[in-house]
């Protein structure tokens, strides 16, 4: 699409760009009003990411490889920032990276959010990050083949699966404390979610020292399916199901990506009614998230009482959309259904319910003694921290950080619905709780008023024209954080590259340093605090690091310990 | 603690009979897709419009039929397959009871007789589909009989047709070129 100049949001962060780095810059194309993309010179990279995250405000999104060998013959990497400062908008900095070569200066050191999307590039594309401190692979299995990197073009089919190479794990847990500590696995399976990572936790007596984690033991391959298997239009349904939780916040980023990428507007009746959903999710997805921090300070009568409530809320979804989960409800251009007077009067009277009686059980939370006990001062995130790995949602929020897309970069109906961002300094894992409590009641509002002021019209537009080689950003605010969708559309109606990033792929980085310092016991609590998405493990190992042993706890045992806080499984 | 004492009271009991009792869900449940087969023209609209591949569609050309299958292990309740069919003979039920022992359960299948190739006897089409085509015809206003004697005509397949059109050039179909004003 082409944007004219005056309209160009964020013109000021590329003339800054062109006149603090002359040489650097090599083009600038504008996707969208607020979404450019620069393309740089490979040296200047870090300078150019560095220069736009702290000195502009801008927040690393997401980073990703792309092979464009069959469109101008090189590699590139993008980094996405989302630009906060006097201006909100999107900053993409591209960089061509030589085929043969196949290495780029690591941006890690500079900026120490980028770590993650630097390992999975290589993983996925093989371009090494030259200087990165981190060299371990991220995604890739320990028994999956060196030089073999999925996404290339040329690499293999999706279905194919190497031979295994090593029967044994080779990953080297990091572990940077100066004295001995004692090796605590958790894992293979999270205590909170029953999601797989595998957590090692190095204490010190109960002190917990340092802690490293490995994550992607259930990774799906869904970016190489979208760009071999399916059509444009089906990445929506395979979207949905990124999460389990808020997978149609993540079918508004996809959509929203691919409408922005050929310049189509979703009318604004499907915005409302794209807006709706999402806070319908965000509901349940609170509601449930709260039942876990009753569960996991001993209130388990509290656990009950909200996952009671909270089929309300999902009853909600099913009467909206025909699902309890997986909406299925977006398209390009639009939304398949509409919302009819009966679902709305439903709606209306669910939510003036829920408000009731969520209002009473969060004030029966927070007067459970148990609750400020366990959770205050607990799992800090320092904003220190916080400003260098770039987390998101209620956990960035709770360290004191305005971040919310909803209103920095408004999508969907966000722009005409009343809605405030919650912040809070205590850091912890109280905090994040009760920004979970607030967004709870801001979002029924927002329900309340989109369903009292939904505008008139179509809900859906046909007849656009497909054009190949186009991106563009998509975004939209989950419960836990932004979700951040990059497509770019290909020969054959088929994406060329899809890069999806759920807000807990930016959580994770900055867990480490949450768990420092705290105990054993909090750590389960600690984990749950940033309301993680993936697949959980049920057994935790613990590695003493003065006596060199290490001890395995079943996970059952593990989160009784963290609740009751007697009789340690260390000793 | 009074309080919650009283919220709990107040709840009352939460869990319902079922599965003794049925399990009422909300008008517009996607559930699973039912095919009513007496509709259906297995024209295959939507097994391409399938984002999951649950729906396929497979032709045996030898026992002249084409076979319609749903396996519902892969089915994601979408309902995109409602939205395409042109004859209304799918559609999607408030059904969620779907776990079986056997996997051979999950599969659906609805056969279908093709149509041989007035020219080649090659079968080509469905014989319903080429019915459909010829009631599309009476229904925007093509006499009856007229529409019968274009029977033949409709039920020659592609190949055959234009090896017909390049012998005999006054059989070229020009209607539409016409209708459009490209000619």
């Amino acid at each position: 699409m082409s944007v004219s100049g005056e309209t160009r949001i964020g013109r000021n962060y590329v003339e800054g760009l062109r006149q603090k780095f002359p040489a650097a810059v090599i083009d600038e194309a504008w996707q969208t009003a607020d979404q450019v993309t620069v393309t740089v010179q490979l040296g200047s990279l870090p300078e150019v990411v560095e220069w736009l995250y702290y000195d502009q405000g801008g927040w690393l999104s997401v980073l990703f490889g792309n092979d464009e060998r069959p469109l101008n013959g090189n590699f590139a990497v993008y980094y996405v920032l989302s630009m906060e400062g006097l201006v909100k908008s999107w900053v993409v900095v591209r960089a061509l990276v030589d085929p043969i070569a196949q290495e780029f200066p690591s941006v890690t050191p500079r900026v120490p959010a980028a770590v993650w999307g630097e390992r999975e590039v290589f993983d996925m594309y093989g371009l090494r990050p030259i200087g990165i401190p981190d060299e371990r692979r991220l995604v890739l299995p320990d028994d999956w083949p060196e030089g073999l990197h999925p996404l290339r073009k040329d690499s293999m089919g999706y279905r194919d699966r190497p031979a295994p190479t090593t029967d044994t794990e080779t990953y080297k847990f990091i572990n940077d404390s100066k004295g001995s500590t004692t090796d605590v696995p958790l894992g293979p399976l999270h205590i909170t979610s029953d999601e797989p990572g595998h957590f090692r936790l190095f204490v010190d007596g109960e002190d917990i020292i340092d802690a490293d984690y490995r994550m992607f033991y259930v990774h799906r391959g869904m970016e190489k399916l979208a760009e071999t298997r399916m059509g444009y239009d089906e990445v929506t349904f395979l979207s949905d199901r990124v999460c389990g939780i808020c997978g149609f916040t993540h079918s508004v980023a996809y959509t929203t990506s691919v409408e922005n990428a050929l310049g189509i507007k979703a009318p604004p009746r499907a915005q409302a009614i794209r807006s709706v959903f999402l806070e319908v999710e965000r509901l349940h997805s609170h509601l449930l998230n709260l039942g876990l921090a009753s569960h996991f300070v001993g209130f388990d009568t509290g656990f009950m009482q909200f996952f009671r409530v909270r089929e309300k809320s999902m009853t909600m979804a099913e009467l909206l959309t025909g699902a309890r989960k997986t909406y299925g409800v977006n398209l390009i251009g639009g939304v398949r259904r509409d919302i009819l007077k009966d679902q709305r009067t439903a709606t209306i009277k669910l939510c003036g319910e829920l408000r009731t009686e969520v209002a009473a059980l969060v004030d029966m939370l927070l007067e459970t003694p148990n609750l400020a006990q366990r959770t205050a001062g607990i799992g800090r995130l320092d904003p220190k921290v916080a400003r260098d790995y770039s987390p998101v949602g209620p956990l960035v929020r709770a360290s004191g950080f305005k971040r919310d897309i909803r209103a920095d970069h408004a999508y969907a109906a966000y722009p005409g619905l009343p809605m405030e961002v919650h912040t809070a300094d205590g850091c912890d894992v109280l905090s994040r709780v009760l920004i979970r409590a607030k967004e709870f009641f801001d979002s029924i509002n927002m329900i309340e008023y989109a369903l009292a002021n939904m505008p008139e019209g179509p809900i859906l537009i046909e007849g656009f024209d497909y054009q190949p080689h186009r991106f563009a950003l998509g975004f939209a605010e989950a419960p836990r954080g932004e979700d951040i969708h990059w497509s770019m559309t290909g020969d054959n109606q088929k994406l060329y590259r899809w890069r999806c990033r759920a807000p807990t792929y930016a959580n994770w980085p900055p867990l480490r340093y949450m768990l420092r310092g705290n105990t054993v016991s909090d750590a389960p609590l600690i984990v749950a605090s940033i309301d993680p998405c993936y697949s959980c493990t049920d057994r935790v190992t613990l590695v003493d690091v003065r006596k060199q042993k290490s001890t395995t706890v079943a996970y059952k045992e593990f989160e009784r310990y963290g609740r009751e806080r007697k009789s340690s499984p260390l000793k | 603690m009074f309080k919650l004492f009283k919220t709990i009271l107040k709840a009352g009991e939460a869990t319902t009979k079922y599965p003794f009792a049925p399990f009422p869900v909300s008008p517009g449940f996607r559930g699973k897709p039912e095919l009513d087969p007496t509709q259906c023209i297995s024209c295959g609209a939507c097994t391409i419009a399938c984002p999951a591949n649950a729906l396929s569609m497979g032709t045996d050309a030898q026992a002249g039929t084409r076979t319609w299958e749903l396996f519902l292990g892969r089915c994601i309740f979408c309902g995109r397959c409602e939205e395409v069919c042109p004859t209304h003979a799918l559609a999607l039920t408030p059904e969620f009871e779907l776990a079986v022992g056997r996997r051979e359960d999950l599969f659906q299948r609805a056969t279908f007789k093709l149509e041989p190739c007035a020219e080649c006897g090659q079968p080509f089409a469905s014989h319903k589909e080429v019915d459909y085509a010829l009631a599309l015809l009476v229904q925007s206003g093509l006499p009856a009989e007229e529409a019968e004697a274009q029977r033949t005509h409709l039920a020659t397949c592609p190949a055959c047709k234009r090896k017909q059109n390049l012998a005999d050039p006054s059989k070229v179909a020009l209607g539409p070129y016409i209708n459009k004003g490209m000619l």
